[in-house]
């Protein structure tokens, strides 16, 4: 059903050709299509799934699917992904409505393979998150389902219209899974959720319409074709203006980011990993996909200013995130705050800081769902999120204290994990950059690293106010401190070993996506030279804000 | 058969697995593994002995003369870049392993008596192992970059350590502020790291070194910011070692377990940051100012330790000042330029400041029979005393580790400390002025410590002192002090053997291992730096030594003796004649320089509000200019209803209009 066509990679580079042709390619299996469809469809089957109501048959069903995607997902990387070629794989393509140049297109490349997988092995883990829930099961699983297959699409494919159908697609089930399961302000998280997200996502629509249209002739949304199209710059910096809307609002960027700490102050537990797992890495994987590697002129030009709002997201978060008394939202805010390392990652014009950026997400991904599964089942016990009505818990929850220490301890970038390891990633390939002056590199690198006290200072005040200290007596007399369960130890045993594995050797992962990303960033070097922009640090000299004015000047025309 | 060098990296692995085994057997089986208290202490005691055993085989081995080893391999690349990890055996390293390593195992022998009751016995040795493994793992590093991994790794063991007793509010306070303030000092580090690294495109240290001075003096890097960045790592050295002014947590994570005072806050971790700096001398050899930097800091701090020492009632704390104290004195000495004469005090304090932790433990260990489980009694000097009669081995060994500290020759201290001062005197008189004051406060207050716990009556039992005490500190007077006192015995008594025996094992190193460094015949300068120690040896005159060493000796001499006329036999009451007479030193004393309350105030209280303001911002301006637009729409969203026709096709004719005119545009613009 999908004609396999032939190596449509972005760089087209010799390496694909100089393999035997088919030799990876003989099994024609539609890995990424299968991952996509399989638990979309199984979730329209969960009606007939007998169950009582009380949710019991319907999770192990969903578990079960959960299962397989992430085995799919895991069968997709080992028999037909190759990790030392920077060029698109496992492509799929199918001819849906040609007069609109729309096809069925999928595909996955560096950027995308270990989301994807990220994807389909954080949802297995929400499944069992979601263990306890009772309140119409069915329908609850039937949106996570969808969301998982939702959320592979937004990865994998290869054409800008599928792209904005399934990000668009993916919002429905988080405003379902907020509006019904969610806290005391639920309608208005929701809301504001779906109001900010759809609104943003005008501007994909935009901007995708916008550049399929360009110069004339047939229509085409495809990457591919995108990206061989000659741009010009202004057209690019209105585009990119556009889409930085979109995806800073999912990233979060931070003036932008007001949706998040309701959101994810009033999701429960599996929702939260969702939405701090794989949502934001949403926002990260666009910026990459298309604003850099469509786009890589505008992105010559817009990236002091991507490196800027970075430093203000690492320092402004954490430090709402130190003044929040709502655990939630505490922790909320410190993932908008490691998010500002991708986008410091991304505008760094070097492979060691865009590599960074790509292995942050992967590792706030697991480390942000461990963080917000531990703030559930802290709720399911104490029933308060006040860190002012919490208090000495840890010695009821010797378990839970350790597993909240090395999860907290992971966030703040201890080496050994994942996160310390993209953060330094970050760090050096900043620090090296030829794209930036000496004075602009040390200012944001002496800011950024001021992250690195303050997210220590909130996390452990944060550790403090719950489990040190002397037994909160209100607290013990109303609430069962019960200990850690295996279920919950498992899940985070589940997400540290490969924190762990990460931070112990991080080329397991990097080795991954390492060529595309190389291919990614000589694309960029090509377009500062064009834009004029290297290696002359001359330019930025002045300060930030030397190449600024021209793009801001642009933005407020589109937005 | 491998050289024991080529299995170094077995050393910092073995305690890791005992470790990690232990500690997932707590996750998941927690109540038994937590009944199998001697399994595991074996367990672990083996690992770390058996890293022991390598470290002296390779420590045999350099004193054969063997070269150094280095093996690396790629840990995390991108592009041309390569991070490199690995590990590195040589003399320095040698000598740091096998001291770690005895340390930590004496420790570890001794925790098995001082732990024995506490519930958490098995939690408390797996966090020593994992301390020891990360305090190998940084000896072997063999750059930077690792480095910064394993110094993050002993702060993490430190915090979990510190706050090992996390019911109580002060160690929770103490475990947060140790990892705070050592954050501080690697935020300087980490950007000193990425400094050298732009400059040097290396990690490694002689690299650093070769490059950074070429680049210099090719006037390809001005010399200011090549000092810049010097001083910038050097604030990872300043917080761990606790260098004024980031020495501040270093008295409060006194809070933690007394094994863990003595190993990590006196003889091991603290001591990273001067081995850091001896690892960085090709780096900061070239630069006078960064030296001056640092030997000024260094003295500051000394001084400052001994002096907020003085007035200390808390035995623990009158310790803690002290390591701050000769944790100056080794800085002084690598200021001075000279890392081996630093290295052999670490040396030298690390076995007899551990030993008297040790013994300190021991006190409280007995103490603790009397007045309770409370650190503030238990801990008080007011409340000892006389305990030379029921603890012969504790009183004896710690009266070593005070003549030791004091200088007294031929115990170790003298060695090291007067080659420091030796060194002082020829690069920075003035410097070594201080340092010598310092050496005499040195003995008084260790002299102070020693007769107010270990002679005179016991005044353990006194009621009304313990319920002074308790209100001064704050709390309330627990009911049990009704009938007398909640301990079980009337008296202390001398602790088991698992706490003697290493007492006594580290009073032999403590007397004779300076017999190692005498400046005319350095073994220890021999196997560090040959050529330096031959140089010194050469120029070595009996004219030169006499008379330096015996000012320190009468200075210390004097200093004991005012100790003794304070405190043994009562002739001088110093309370009234210097605390009384100058009441606002002595309060500038007891209030450690003020430095806690102006920390406080302006770090911790300025952080919160400047958070808070952050966070209101947040809330009433990002956030209300979201709600506003979102209220706009709704009432424009009202008023478009009148406009509304229900004509899908208008609509659409609309949407697409927009989207041609949004083409158009984009067209006129390309």
């Amino acid at each position: 059903m999908c004609d396999n066509a032939h190596a449509v990679g972005v760089v087209e580079a010799g390496i694909s050709t100089l393999r035997p042709d088919g030799q990876h390619r003989s099994v024609p299996f539609p890995w990424l299509s299968t991952a996509i469809l399989f638990p979309i469809g199984a979730a329209l089957l969960i009606p007939f799934v007998p169950d009582k109501g009380d949710g019991k048959q319907v999770r192990w069903y969903a578990l079960g699917v959960a299962l397989t995607t992430f085995l799919v997902t895991v069968g997709a990387y080992l028999r037909g992904y190759d990790p030392a070629d920077p060029g698109l794989q496992l492509v799929e393509r199918v001819q849906w409505l040609p007069d609109l140049g729309l096809a069925w297109s999928v595909g996955a490349d560096g950027i995308s393979m270990p989301l994807i997988l990220l994807t389909s092995f954080i949802t297995s883990l929400a499944c069992l998150a979601a263990w306890p829930v009772t309140f119409k099961p069915k329908l609850f699983y039937f949106l996570l389902l969808a969301m998982d297959g939702g959320q592979i699409a937004v990865f994998a494919v290869q054409d800008m219209l599928l792209f904005f159908l399934a990000w668009e697609l993916e919002l429905l089930p988080v405003y379902l899974l907020l509006a019904i399961w969610g806290g005391k302000k639920r309608q208005y998280a929701a809301t504001k959720f779906i109001l900010y997200t759809a609104g943003s996502s005008l501007f994909i629509l935009l901007a995708g319409l916008a550049m399929a249209f360009y110069g004339g002739g047939a229509p085409s949304f495809e990457y591919t074709v995108l990206a061989a199209k000659e741009f010009g710059t202004g057209f690019q910096v209105l585009c990119y203006a556009a889409l930085l809307i979109a995806f800073g609002v999912k990233l979060p960027v931070v003036p932008l980011h007001t949706w998040l700490p309701d959101a994810h102050g009033e999701a429960t537990a599996p929702v939260h990993m969702l939405l701090a797992g794989i949502l934001l890495k949403m926002g990260g994987y666009a910026l990459l996909r298309f604003n850099v590697q469509l786009l890589p002129e505008a992105h010559a030009q817009f990236a002091p200013l991507l490196v800027i709002l970075g430093v203000v997201n690492i320092i402004y978060a954490a430090l709402t995130s130190f003044a929040q008394r709502n655990l939630k939202r505490k922790i909320a805010y410190s993932s908008i705050s490691h998010m500002g390392f991708v986008l410091i990652g991304i505008g760094s014009f070097s492979a060691l800081g865009t590599s960074g950026a790509m292995l942050q997400m992967i590792s706030h991904g697991l480390i942000g769902a461990s963080l917000f599964f531990l703030v559930g089942a802290t709720y399911d016990r104490t029933h308060t999120l006040q860190l002012d009505e919490m208090g000495g818990i840890g010695q009821k929850m010797r378990k839970m204290f350790a597993l909240w220490t090395v999860c907290s301890l992971a966030s703040l970038a201890l080496p050994g994990m994942s996160g310390f390891v993209s953060e330094l990633m970050v760090f050096v390939g900043f620090a090296t950059s030829e794209a930036y002056s000496l004075s602009f590199r040390i200012v944001i690198s002496v800011l950024a690293a001021i992250g690195v006290i303050l997210t220590p200072i909130y996390l452990l005040s944060m550790l403090r106010e719950i489990f040190f200290g002397k037994e909160n007596p209100e607290l013990v007399s109303h609430s069962q401190l019960v200990d850690a369960e295996p279920r919950e130890i498992y899940v985070i045993s589940c997400l540290l070993v490969p924190i762990i594995g990460i931070g112990l050797y991080p080329r397991l992962v990097t080795d991954s996506y390492r060529a595309a990303i190389e291919a990614l960033v000589d694309r960029e070097a090509i377009a500062l030279v064009k834009v004029g922009r290297a290696p002359v640090p001359a330019v930025m000299a002045a300060g930030a804000f030397g190449t600024l004015p021209p793009a801001l000047l642009h933005a407020p025309a589109l937005g | 058969m491998p050289s024991a060098s080529e299995l170094a990296w077995l050393i910092p692995v073995l305690p890791l697995l005992g470790a990690c085994l232990t500690g997932l057997g707590l996750i998941t089986f927690n109540r038994t593994v937590n009944r199998l208290r001697k399994p595991v202490a074996l367990l672990l005691i083996t690992s770390v002995g058996m890293a022991a055993v390598l470290s002296f085989a390779i420590l045999a081995e350099q004193l054969a003369g063997a070269g150094g080893t280095e093996v690396l391999f790629d840990w995390a690349g991108a592009g041309s870049f390569h991070l490199q990890m690995g590990f590195r055996v040589d003399a320095l390293g040698a000598v740091m392993l096998s001291l770690v390593t005895t340390i930590a195992l004496l420790v570890m022998v001794y925790s098995d008596g001082y732990m024995v009751h506490d519930k958490g016995y098995v939690r408390f040795f797996t966090y020593l192992a994992l301390f020891s493994s990360s305090m190998l793992g940084l000896v072997i590093s063999p750059n930077l970059l690792e480095i910064y991994v394993f110094w993050e790794l002993v702060g993490m063991c430190s915090y979990l350590l510190v706050g090992f007793w996390y019911d109580r509010d002060a160690a929770a306070n103490a475990a947060q502020k140790a990892f705070v303030v050592n954050r501080v000092g690697d935020f300087g580090l980490l950007l000193g790291i990425l400094g050298l690294f732009w400059a040097t495109g290396s990690f490694g240290f002689e690299e650093i070194g070769e490059r950074l001075s070429a680049a210099v003096a090719g006037g390809g890097l001005p010399t200011g910011v090549a000092v810049l960045l010097c001083l910038l790592v050097f604030m990872g050295p300043m917080a761990k070692s606790a260098q004024f002014p980031l020495h501040v947590w270093l008295p409060d994570a006194m809070e933690g377990p007394t094994p863990i005072s003595a190993l990590i806050h006196a003889a091991t971790m603290v001591a990273a940051g001067v081995f850091l700096v001896a690892r960085l001398q090709p780096v900061y050899e070239p630069f006078p100012q960064v030296q001056l930097v640092i030997a000024v800091i260094g003295t500051i701090t000394l001084f400052l330790g001994a002096t907020i020492a003085l007035t200390q009632m808390d035995l623990k704390k009158g310790l803690a000042y002290s390591t701050v104290s000769q944790l100056g004195y080794m800085m002084l000495a690598m200021g001075c330029g000279a890392p081996v004469a630093g290295m052999f005090h670490l040396v030298t304090h690390a076995f007899f400041k551990a030993m008297l932790f040790l013994g300190s433990g021991s006190v409280i260990h007995a103490m603790e029979e009397v007045v309770g489980h409370e650190p503030v009694l238990a801990q008080d000097m007011r409340l000892m005393g006389g305990l030379r009669k029921h603890m012969p081995i504790t009183s004896a060994t710690f009266l070593v580790g005070c003549i030791a500290i004091s200088g007294i020759p031929p115990l170790a201290g003298f060695w090291s400390k007067d080659e420091i001062l030796g060194q002082a005197f020829n690069s920075f008189p003035l410097l070594w002025a201080m340092g010598f004051l310092t050496a005499g406060m040195t003995a008084f207050y260790m002299f102070r410590l020693y007769f107010l716990t270990f002679e005179g009556p016991f005044r353990g039992l006194d009621a009304g002192l313990r319920a002074q005490l308790l209100s001064a500190a704050g709390q309330a007077t627990p009911e049990s002090t009704e009938d007398g006192h909640h301990g079980h015995a009337s008296h202390p008594h001398e602790s088991g053997w698992q706490m003697a025996a290493p007492l006594v094992v580290l009073a032999v190193p403590s007397v004779l291992i300076g017999l190692l460094g005498t400046p005319w015949n350095s073994r220890f300068g021999h196997l560090v730096d040959p050529v330096e120690a031959a140089e010194v040896a050469e120029h070595f005159s009996w004219g030169e030594f006499l008379p330096l060493a015996g000012a320190s000796v009468a200075i210390s001499s004097l200093g004991i003796g005012l100790a003794v006329l304070a405190y043994a036999l009562h002739r001088i009451d110093l309370g009234t004649a210097v605390a009384g007479r100058f009441p606002a030193i002595n309060r500038f004393l007891a209030n450690k320089w003020y430095l806690d309350a102006i920390n406080e105030k302006i770090f911790v209280q300025g952080s919160r509000r400047l958070a808070r303001q952050v966070l209101d911002v947040d809330s009433k301006v990002v956030d209300g200019v979201v709600n506003l637009t979102g209220l706009l729409t709704l009432g424009s969203g009202e008023g478009l209803k009148y406009f509304e026709t229900g004509r899908v096709q208008f609509y659409a004719l609309i949407v697409f209009g927009g989207v041609i005119g949004l083409v158009l545009l984009f067209s006129a613009f390309g």
